[in-house]
């Protein structure tokens, strides 16, 4: 069996369906893998995960985002949810973010493993490979 | 080869291969052969590094009218 590093920390930031996706991807396929996975969600990363934004579609897409949403396929909610069900993959939003913006847990897709400061989530993920989207 | 299982994932795209796999042989004993069926040509390389991670063991692989088929046993 190939050296694989434990855990796996993803931040996702940004509102580009393509960082979304991708980041999502690679979160998903790790915990599959066998990692641990913690996905942090902040800044404008964190409006497309409100059941608002995520029922109009309402992300940045390029070429490639324009091309997923006209195809149908399976969106960054449903690679999470599949790293959840098939492995160790956690989903946190950014108590920060929210909190300026007064969003609540519960107007957020049902991914979400809870709210925690980027204090709890650097504790969580001491020695992971990061990736930021 | 004795499969207990096939796996039809044709036409779908990456990692949604991986994920179909991972749920298939979630549900096989030790020892027992999956095998999977991809149009995703990426597949071929993934599906090898996921048996790499997971310590499961990719028999063999084979191409035949632009179906790739694996035979994965499970660990």
């Amino acid at each position: 069996m190939e050296q694989q590093a434990p855990s796996l920390a993803v931040i996702l930031l940004s509102e580009d369906l393509e960082k979304l996706h991708a980041g999502a991807l690679v979160g998903s396929v790790a915990s599959m893998s066998g990692m641990t996975v913690n996905v942090f969600v902040t800044m404008n990363a964190l409006k497309s995960f409100r059941k608002d934004s995520f029922e109009n579609a309402d992300f940045i897409t390029g070429t490639i985002g324009k091309e997923m949403l006209a195809k149908k396929i399976p969106l960054f909610d449903s690679l999470l949810q599949e790293g959840k069900d098939m492995g160790e993959l956690n989903i946190y939003g950014c108590a920060l973010a929210m909190d300026i913006m007064d969003w609540q847990e519960e107007d957020m897709i049902d991914v979400f493993d809870g709210v925690i400061g980027v204090t709890k989530f650097l504790g969580m993920t001491q020695g992971a490979t990061v990736i930021t989207m | 080869m004795n499969v207990a299982k096939v796996l039809d994932a044709k036409g779908l795209a990456c990692p949604m291969p991986i994920v179909k796999t991972k749920k298939a042989i979630t549900d096989l004993q030790s020892g027992d052969v999956l095998e999977i069926h991809t149009t995703d040509k990426g597949a071929v390389k993934d599906l090898a590094a996921w048996a790499d991670s997971t310590g499961n063991e990719l028999l063999k692989h084979e191409e035949e009218n632009g179906v790739f088929k694996f035979w994965m046993k499970k660990a």
